[in-house]
């Protein structure tokens, strides 16, 4: 830890231009944190210069390169203008062109009022924002946001006062013993904890047939009709995609499903929603290296609750709706009933592999 | 009244020249006032009562109005929405901002011809299966309003939810049970859930249906304004054309008139 913060002031030192003398705090201010945005989350990269103006003009310019990469981006319309920034007590004026206000999705535009705010309020010294669209107050324009007044860091980032939501509870169908039969084959392939064999049929079952039909690309409607039903009389428990050992987790983003994989077995397979186009997963090997039973989307203002996140914003998260196909910012959605058990499976350390074809 | 009425239409009717030129405090300019912000209906960008920018189902409305008129139109913002419904003089000719009939208003300002029916809308969560259709259809679900508004009057009144509704005062708190299947089905004014809606789609079901209560927009004028007259006829021509389901269809992603009453 020490040795890299030398590293770091030492690289700062080499891009401080202003003489020590007449800035006090140069060495830390000599770059700015730039808020990205990466699956669910803000990020921050490092760009050189310590005042707003630097600080806006690196996130109108946007992530580089190798940042898209990663799918590190930017919900800040290309090429958005910047008419003028001055700093006065604590409170950045930042004026934008009209860009700024462009489109009509309420996710991409708190977001990028958020990221805007953010990166303000990251340089020293700067404690608001106040926001100006082509000289004057937006009214409106960025649901739930209130720019009549200026925007501090915590009212972009603070989540409802609400706790996240517990779902209502669901009548349980009675049970049959052709649900039962289905779901004891599906627990035998690894779709199905074989304590979920219980004979009645319910979303878990339904996802877990999502997920057989998703391995098997069939048609991904649920139902255990002729066709599925045929192709799980003769399918066997799927098997990692890539050599490996120990407990890890493959994230097929052409099947949208999770394998769990102890050594060479697939444990368990799960019926998962991934990034949606323009919102890749980031493909690779990651760790998880930060879990949140109660997390929290500072852009896209939703709860993520047991949140395992393994590369930036990136995270498996429970959300309410898994549908059959991509869908996510970039985060890997899981069914409610499995998402509990997944936080449990995924200690930080895991090793988990996006994979972009499986076939 | 009735003689004034008279008066001013024969007026019209004996001079032509002054019905090419409305009278508007400016000649050949329609001053509109707006209190911005109201997403899908006017939000904009201001410095002052100056507005930069304004864009919405009541700004295009306006300028159809004006364009029928012959007139150029400029539009200024107000703070307090309560100075569009005050009686007059002002220095403007004409407010539009969702501006609800009622009769008190009507011993202040002038109204138009109403442009929408503000009924109140019934906006499922995802995944809601079946879709509700009735009254009775949404008494079996999990219902939520917003404490106080018309929408909670109606739950507690006309649905008589057989499981207990869920009552709050936060609208985004609301919203967010919705997304979040704490609560089936949402009543709200229909407009203003089309157009959340509109903004987020992914995050909500179908706007299922409207429960009419006859609630209306319209434009407000200073008492006795000789106006009046002219923008009920290009209103009515904008009604008549389609152009005011266009701008429905377009500013609230659906045309809330056309939504199937709920019964």
């Amino acid at each position: 830890m020490p040795a890299g913060r030398y590293v770091t002031a030492a690289l700062c030192a080499s891009v401080v231009l202003l003489p020590a003398a007449s800035a006090p705090a140069a060495p830390r201010a000599a770059t700015v944190k730039i808020a990205f945005l990466q699956g669910e989350q803000v990020v921050y990269v490092d760009r050189p210069g310590s005042t707003v103006a630097a600080a806006v003009r690196g996130l109108l310019a946007g992530p580089t390169t190798s940042e898209k990469a990663q799918e590190i981006k930017s919900q800040l319309p290309a090429r958005t203008p910047l008419r003028r920034v001055s700093v006065r007590g604590r409170v950045a004026t930042i004026d934008l062109g009209i860009k700024f206000a462009s489109g009509s999705s309420a996710d991409s535009l708190t977001a990028r009022v958020a990221q805007l705010v953010l990166t303000a309020t990251r340089v020293p010294n700067v404690h608001s924002v106040r926001l100006l669209v082509k000289g004057g107050t937006p009214l409106g324009l960025f649901p739930g946001i209130i720019a009549t007044v200026p925007l501090t860091a915590k009212s972009v980032t603070a989540p409802p006062k609400s706790p996240p939501p517990a779902p209502a509870p669901q009548q349980p169908k009675p049970p049959s013993a052709a649900t039962r039969a289905l779901q004891q084959r599906l627990a035998d392939l690894g779709f199905l904890q074989p304590g979920e064999v219980d004979g009645r049929p319910g979303p878990r079952t339904t996802s877990a047939v999502v997920a057989f039909q998703k391995w098997a690309g069939l048609g991904r409607d649920g139902v255990a009709g002729p066709a599925t039903r045929a192709a799980l009389n003769s399918a066997s428990r799927p098997s990692p995609i890539r050599p490996g050992a120990g407990r890890r987790v493959e994230v097929l983003l052409d099947r949208q499903l999770a394998l769990f994989i102890d050594g060479a077995r697939v444990t368990r397979v799960l019926d998962v929603s991934t990034g949606k186009p323009g919102y890749d997963t980031p493909v690779g090997a990651w760790k998880v290296f930060r879990k949140e039973v109660r997390s929290w989307s500072v852009p896209y203002k939703v709860w993520l609750p047991w949140a395992s996140y393994f590369v930036g914003g990136v995270a498996f998260h429970e959300y309410p709706d898994v549908p059959p196909t991509a869908a996510s910012h970039g985060c890997v959605r899981v069914p409610r009933w499995d998402a509990r058990w997944l936080y449990t499976q995924t200690p930080v350390g895991t090793l988990v592999t996006v994979i972009a074809r499986s076939r | 009244m009735k003689a004034l009425a008279a008066a001013a239409m024969i007026a019209a009717l004996a001079l032509p020249a002054t019905a090419a030129t409305p009278p508007t405090k400016k000649p050949g300019v329609l001053k509109v006032a707006l209190a911005m912000p109201s997403a899908g209906f006017q939000v904009g960008i201001v410095r002052g009562r100056t507005v930069i920018l304004a864009r919405g189902l009541e700004i295009d409305l306006a300028t159809q109005v004006a364009k029928r008129l012959g007139l150029r139109v400029s539009f200024l913002n107000e703070a307090t929405f309560s100075k569009l419904v005050k009686s007059g003089p002002n220095d403007w000719d004409l407010a539009i901002a969702q501006i609800s009939v009622t009769p008190g208003r009507a011993r202040r300002v002038d109204f138009s011809t109403p442009y929408l029916e503000a009924d109140q809308g019934v906006l499922v969560r995802p995944g809601v299966t079946p879709t509700p259709r009735s009254i009775a259809a949404l008494r079996k679900l999990v219902v939520c309003a917003q404490r106080g508004t018309t929408g909670g009057a109606i739950v507690t009144n006309r649905i008589k939810p057989a499981r207990k509704p869920l009552f709050l005062d936060d609208l985004s708190v609301l919203l967010y049970d919705l997304f979040a299947k704490r609560c089936d089905a949402l009543v709200f004014d229909a407009p203003t859930l089309a157009v959340l809606r509109r903004q987020a789609p992914d995050r909500y079901g179908p706007l299922v249906g409207r429960i009419p209560t006859h609630e209306r927009y319209a434009i407000a004028f200073e008492k006795g304004s000789l106006l009046r007259a002219r923008v009920d006829t290009a209103l009515r021509a904008i009604a008549g054309d389609g152009t005011l389901a266009r701008l429905r269809q377009r500013w609230l992603g659906s045309d809330t008139a056309k939504l199937p009453v709920l019964r």
